[in-house]
């Protein structure tokens, strides 16, 4: 059912809230703003301030997803972004933390995982197959018979957990932003804003980031005189100037502190991810409580004390009405205490420390009696368990640190070894009062901006861990992983079939691979591992913690996706003149302006004008320019003399064809490089890399020249008629031959370069000018040029008219593997050089012989233009070659090919069989490459 | 002894709670095997694997220094496809696709492999080139293979966005139908379940320190727990090959560079085909658990690191909003990197090098999954025979000695 369906069905009378408590003194809703909303179909009301589950749980609330696997009732465990049971659907935004995101007016929330409804979920008879479903089912069937497996596959993907995409969802608005605080501090308890205060305090920059909605961490929970603590600390805070960022999460530390932030809650930006460069980083992530694992340890009911506090002293919300205790520290005595404070019965306080445990909790749906180990059962809808921390150690991992387990206080902290840019403060490094933790905060606050550079080096004295005891599991088995329905039991099944290492068992089962990444399941699953199989935790460790922290949307991730793309000067007259765009790499260029054919039949007949500026320009400076070029290009290249053009090819070590274009000589040590449109910065790379790793001691220097020049290429009979119309170089055969390079003005813009050359076969300019006239010069050439009959066309055009022609296209009609001696270039490699990059494949070729020619093709029936990258067969499957360029030639009216064929068939006038995509062989005829003025009479005249 | 797995054992066992046996067995190192194979990834396994079943040679060692599947065997994105460009890599790869077919039920273990079909997306005419010499080839090998337009990629994948109107208009797609992605962890653990049945021994945290060559044969390792004698070595430890070979003396063509990948939280199953697309640098499959799967190319240096860069998922989601803006909402739950064995030609190393005995198939880069099976089965064979397989002769060492190099950057640089 769509959110919309359910959102219509919803009674308009909202929900009462029962459990909702009078004023907290450390309430953090607004009672005077009332805030309305859809939870499975049903309106109800919460406050300001609220979460999703805090204002459900105000109205009795309780069972808020189904598990995945087995489909059972899950409700609120941890009341934080981690609660497990409370992921839901918030329109359409899937797999929303309900614990931690704030109502807004009119949120649509749905709970995911439950089909039909969130009470009557057909997959509960999942229950009587239980025992069939034990860690890694599915690795033990459905495997045959075997046609069946795409039958069991769909089934399988139905237990998909998570919420639900839509491809017409509007992509919201995200965002990115750079930052280069001094010190940043991770975490905004009372450790990490005393260091960040104190960091602020001696000068550095500071930028202290916060999970939860507000600076305090713990203390918000805590009485009068944590929120004394709390009070004085945010008024500090404030003074110090400092940069707060609340619900907003250090997801990734990166080398060289490179870290990354998830900023949530700013107005009209769904989620911004913030780069920080940090001088120094202070984490300060306090603890994170551990579930206890027993027999319904997942019931909607049982609660971690931290959750119990949060809600009543944060959201004022009784949890439960009857609540039974476990505690094994000062935090679940103080969670008891708060129940006893608000008026909700604690039946039984079970006091860990003195050995005293829980067996089960029991209940159809949600909890209704625990059984305690004594063999008692006590009824109540609410069992609060306080067993233990887990320190939040995986920014430090990224690092370089390894946690070590300390045995004593029955958790991990962090190891030994961190880069000096790094430093850890709070809980994470160990327990203490709240001014013990604020004093190391401070102290460590001081030490980060003295790292930074400010004020002077300080001394942290050490703050340990509190002895705490190992409490992991009851006598029963429960769940260690909750959303990916993982027991203990699955654990010790796994390791007895010998998946018995942290990563194996990870695997096998899946344990700490749900939305948590293990924050509240990795120590409780290598914990049982440890029983299961005789070892000791710290033998075992965790499984490496991997960024980012918290999930972050691919949308903040992208930022604000605007891949760049390249146009020439001249793109605002393409785009009034009908030009149809070509996406080629990085540049969007006129593939035509309408009519290929008719741009080709201008440029055989009259002149046309084509833009060329994507082209790669390099500009060669120094006296070493010669020994470069003759590195780099197969070809010879010391008798280039001032006012020569040559072309030259490039081939990489292995003697495959890397690119090809004209080198021009302009002055006595100036040279201009052009490459081909797609190999401009490859060749530059290249080029670089020969001067700075083979021959740094070559003087030569290279700029890159592509978008300071405005190309246009001027091909036709009448060419030189219309160019010399424009400039002051004299055009004439004599003085402009073919292969040569003049400088000058055209259309009274200084500092052009004119080359003489020709792709298309016809008499032919090059012109690079300055790019910033290079749109007048364009209109300039039109406009002279009309009673000439000039035409522009574009790149298609272009293509037909050089395949016409039999010149090849680097990268279409050579490949990763095209050698100069495949592709017919053989004339130019001059194996005589002393050296250049690709020689010695290039030798072997030689003497090897190719295996194969570029040659012309024409199919004989002239009518049939086959697809590029047909095949040419022999028999069934024999493939004698393929087809590189086809087109059909308006000037040959006919269709023509390049292709490649093994030697043996190179011979013009073989006839070849071609396959085409349909099924259907076609007799194909072998001819020189050149289709049209082979002599070449047009280009020279 | 192993015990076999079916619906019924599952409800038998679970019912009486009963463990199941060691998926393989623990084993203290014997001073002798008749070889050994270095890497327990799925290229070792197998070949120790198609060892003892095709040829009977079952007094093997397979050693690791770390778990089983710990290298780019268990962390790779698993997709197998055959769709290559050169007929000997198509002919190869899909011997692999048919036994990774039938590989479930040989093994009694389920690899989940989903044959959900495969796109490869084209962005501009000189792809779309590439591609339909592609299918050309493929077809003319029996392969599955077809170039599709936009509105067909549309019907296959709704969320993908086909207009005219992106930076990179995606003009068509290589469709491979067969093609698809496997549950890798489940092919190593089948593989190495198989192998221990028939008595082959599998050494985790075994580290290998050094290969024992006298007169250019190979006569054992020394391993971080002690020696052993042999007379033959496989070296298949991909991104640290070129390490390992070195032990031996042998000087590979292959440069390590990282790959890293990334997986979303789950939502429902909307996306039923593996989509690449070589232009944007990405590509996407989503689980039955409804993750998300993302990868991308090589990191651009050489480099022994496994650790995630932010640049990189930043790049990646870009593209992959590129494709499917509608997803934005999706969050990245984790990302990881594992190393990749280079070659200068994107092809593999499969067969003997100038030290008797010893043998690599190494230069698996960011393909080498999907061809676990069919190399297991070659290097058996090579082993068992002293023979190359026709099916591997186009893939030796010596290649790059006289240059006769096979060309599949064009379809193996991300596409994998
Ligand atoms: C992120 C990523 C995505 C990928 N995606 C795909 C994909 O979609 N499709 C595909 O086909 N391929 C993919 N690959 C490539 C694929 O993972 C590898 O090519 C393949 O797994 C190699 O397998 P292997 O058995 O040769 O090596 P590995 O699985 O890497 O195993 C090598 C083993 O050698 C061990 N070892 C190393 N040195 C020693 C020593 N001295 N002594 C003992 N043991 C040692 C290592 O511990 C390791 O376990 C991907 C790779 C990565 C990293």
């Amino acid at each position: 059912m769509t959110a919309r369906v359910r959102a219509a069905r919803s009674s308009r009378r909202p929900a009462e809230t029962p459990f909702r408590l009078p004023p907290q003194p450390g309430e953090v809703i607004d009672r005077s703003r009332l805030v309305p909303f859809d939870w499975d179909g049903r309106r109800y009301v919460g406050f300001a301030g609220d979460t999703i589950t805090s204002a459900l749980a105000a109205a009795g609330v309780r069972t808020f997803s189904r598990s995945f696997k087995y489909s059972r009732p899950r409700g609120i465990l941890t009341a934080s972004a981690l609660d497990p049971g409370c992921t839901v659907q918030v329109g359409d935004e899937p797999n929303v933390r309900a614990s931690a995101r704030r109502l807004a007016a009119g949120m649509s929330v749905v709970p995911q995982n439950v089909w039909p409804t969130l009470r009557y979920d057909l997959r509960s008879v999942n229950k009587v197959v239980a025992p069939f479903l034990t860690a890694g089912f599915y690795y033990k069937t459905f495997m045959s018979p075997r046609p069946l497996w795409p039958a069991y596959e769909r089934v399988l993907s139905r237990f998909a957990s998570g919420g639900w995409t839509s491809p017409d969802a509007i992509p919201s608005y995200y965002d990115q932003r750079f930052t280069h605080p001094d010190v940043l501090v991770a975490g905004g308890g009372p450790a990490g804003m005393a260091a960040a205060v104190e960091a602020a305090r001696a000068g550095a920059r500071v930028l202290l980031v916060e999970e939860e909605h507000e600076l305090g961490g713990s203390l918000r929970w805590g009485g009068a005189q944590e929120l004394e603590a709390l009070g004085r600390l945010r008024a500090d805070v404030a003074q110090a100037g400092i940069e707060v960022l609340v619900d907003s999460v250090v997801a990734g530390r990166y080398d060289d502190n490179w870290i990354s932030i998830a900023q949530r809650g700013l107005p009209d930006v769904t989620e911004r991810l913030i780069k920080a460069r940090a001088g120094i980083l202070v984490v300060a992530p306090g603890l994170i409580e551990r579930p206890y694992v027993f027999a319904g340890n997942d019931l909607p009911g049982v609660m971690l004390s931290t959750a119990v506090r949060r809600l009543i002293d944060l959201y004022a919300v009784a949890p439960g009405s009857r609540a039974v205790v476990l505690s094994a520290n000062a935090e679940g005595d103080a969670a008891a205490a708060d129940l006893d404070r608000v008026g909700v019965e604690v039946v039984r306080v079970l006091d860990a420390r003195r050995g005293e445990d829980v067996r089960r909790a029991l209940g159809r749906g949600t909890l209704s009696a625990v059984e305690v180990a004594d063999g008692s059962r006590i009824d109540c809808d609410l069992l609060v368990t306080a067993t233990g921390w887990t320190a939040p150690t995986s920014l430090l991992n990224m690092a370089g640190n390894q946690p070590v387990w300390d045995p004593l206080a029955a958790r991990f902290r962090p190891g030994e070894g961190l880069p000096d840019t790094v430093l850890a403060t709070g809980g994470i490094v160990g327990d203490g009062s709240v001014d013990e933790l604020v004093a190391h905060g401070t102290a460590t606050g001081a030490l980060a901006a003295a790292r930074a550079g400010f004020g002077s080096a300080a001394v942290v004295a050490p703050l340990s861990p509190h002895p705490h005891p190992a409490l992991f599991r009851a006598t029963t088995h429960g769940f260690v992983d909750f959303p990916e329905d993982v027991s203990s039991k699955d654990v010790m099944a796994a390791a007895a079939e010998g998946y018995d290492s942290s990563e194996l068992v990870k695997r096998y089962t899946t344990a700490t691979m749900g939305p948590t990444q293990g924050k509240l399941e990795t120590v409780n699953t290598v914990a049982v591992l440890a029983e299961a199989t005789g070892r000791s935790i710290e033998e075992l460790g965790t499984t490496v913690w991997r960024p980012p922290y918290a999930p972050i949307s691919l949308g903040a991730l992208a930022g604000r996706v605007s891949p760049p793309a390249r146009y020439s000067p001249m793109q605002p007259w393409h785009e009034t003149h009908s030009a149809v765009p070509l996406v080629a790499g990085e540049w969007i260029r006129p593939d035509s302006y309408g009519d290929p054919a008719a741009e080709v039949r201008a440029v055989r007949s009259a002149v046309g004008i084509i833009d060329v500026t994507p082209l790669g320009k390099l500009a060669l400076h120094g006296p070493d320019v010669p020994n470069l070029l003759a590195a780099a290009y197969v070809n010879k290249w010391a008798k280039l003399d001032v006012g020569s053009v040559r072309y030259g090819v490039m081939c990489a070590e292995d003697g495959v064809i890397l690119d090809d274009g004209v080198t021009g000589r302009l002055g006595a040590a100036r040279y201009l490089m052009s490459t081909t449109s797609s190999g401009a910065a490859t060749v530059w790379q290249h080029l670089e890399s020969l001067l700075q790793t083979e021959h740094p001691d070559w003087r030569v220097h290279i700029t890159p020249m592509t978008t300071a020049y405005a190309s246009i290429n001027i091909a036709g009979p009448r060419s030189r008629e219309l160019l010399t119309r424009l400039t002051d170089v004299d055009l004439s055969a004599d003085a402009f031959p073919y292969m040569r390079v003049r400088t000058g003005r055209i259309a009274d813009v200084a500092d052009c370069v004119l080359w003489r050359i020709g792709f298309t076969g016809e008499l032919s300019y090059e012109i690079h000018v300055p790019a910033s006239y290079g749109l007048h010069v364009w209109e300039a050439l039109l406009e002279r040029g009309r009673d000439l009959g000039v035409r522009p066309f574009g790149v298609e055009a272009q293509r037909i008219l050089r395949l016409e022609k039999g010149h090849l296209i680097v990268a279409q009609d050579t490949d990763g593997l095209t050698k100069a001696y495949d592709a017919g270039l053989g004339d130019l490699v001059k194996l005589d050089k002393d050296d250049f990059v690709g020689k010695p494949e290039l030798l072997w070729q030689h003497e090897d012989g190719a295996q194969q020619s570029l040659v012309g093709l024409v199919p004989v029936d002239p009518s049939i233009v086959p697809a590029e990258g047909c095949q040419i067969v022999d028999g069934a499957t024999g493939i004698l070659g393929r087809i590189t360029s086809s087109r059909r030639s308006p000037t040959l009216d006919r269709s023509i090919c390049l292709a490649y064929v093994l030697k043996q068939y190179a011979e013009p006038d073989t006839v070849v069989t071609v396959r085409l995509p349909d099924g259907r062989r076609i007799p194909a005829t072998v001819t020189p490459p050149t289709h049209f003025d082979p002599e070449g009479a047009r280009l020279r005249g | 002894m192993t015990a076999r797995y079916s619906a019924l054992s599952l409800l038998s066992r679970g019912l009486r709670g009963r463990n199941w046996p060691l998926v393989w067995r623990r084993h203290e190192l014997a001073p002798t095997y008749d070889a050994v194979i270095i890497g327990a990834g799925v290229h070792g396994l197998a070949a120790a694997y198609y060892l003892a079943v095709n040829h009977g040679i079952r007094n093997v060692a397979v050693l690791d220094r770390s778990y089983l599947g710990g290298g780019g065997s268990g962390r790779n994105t698993a997709i197998i496809r055959s769709n290559y460009l050169t007929p000997e890599g198509v002919r190869f790869y899909d011997r692999s696709v048919k036994l990774y077919e039938t590989l479930a039920s040989e093994l009694n273990f389920n690899v989940m492999f989903s044959q959900r079909g495969h796109l490869t997306l084209a962005h501009n005419d000189s792809s779309l080139r590439t591609m339909r010499w592609r299918a050309e080839v493929n077809k003319l090998q029996g392969v599955d293979s077809e170039v599709i337009g936009p509105d067909e990629i549309k019907s296959l994948v709704p969320y993908m966005d086909v207009s005219a109107q992106t930076r990179y208009p995606i003009l068509g797609a290589l469709y491979h139908p067969p093609g698809g992605i496997i549950r890798h962890d489940a092919v190593n653990w089948g593989y190495a379940r198989g192998a221990d049945a028939r008595g082959v021994q599998i050494h985790e945290y075994t580290e290998v320190v050094g290969i024992d060559v006298e007169e250019g044969r190979v006569r054992g390792v020394q391993t971080s727990r002690g020696h052993i004698s042999t007379p033959v070595v496989l070296n298949c430890t991909a991104g640290w090959s070129s390490l390992v070979s070195r032990l031996a003396g042998v000087r590979l063509p292959i440069s390590t560079h990282p790959l890293q990948a990334a997986v979303t939280e789950p939502v429902k199953v909307f996306l039923n085909t593996v989509v690449v697309s070589g232009t944007l640098h990405v590509y996407v499959s989503q689980t039955d658990r409804g993750e998300l799967v993302f990868g991308a190319s090589t990191d651009p240096y050489p480099s022994y690191s496994t650790r995630g860069s932010l640049e990189f998922t930043e790049e990646l989601a870009g593209h992959v909003l590129e494709l499917m803006p509608s997803i934005a909402a999706l969050r990245v739950l984790r990302q990881w990197a594992g190393l990749c064995d280079m070659t200068p030609d994107f092809s593999p190393i499969m067969g003997e090098t100038p030290v008797e005995g010893f043998l690599v198939d190494v230069g698996w880069g960011t393909y080498g999954f999907k061809a676990g099976p069919v190399a297991g089965e070659a290097m058996a064979e090579l082993v068992a025979t002293g023979k190359t397989p026709d099916l591997i002769s186009s893939f030796p060492l010596s290649r790059f000695a006289d240059g006769r190099l096979v060309g599949e950057k064009g379809a193996a640089a991300v596409g994998h």
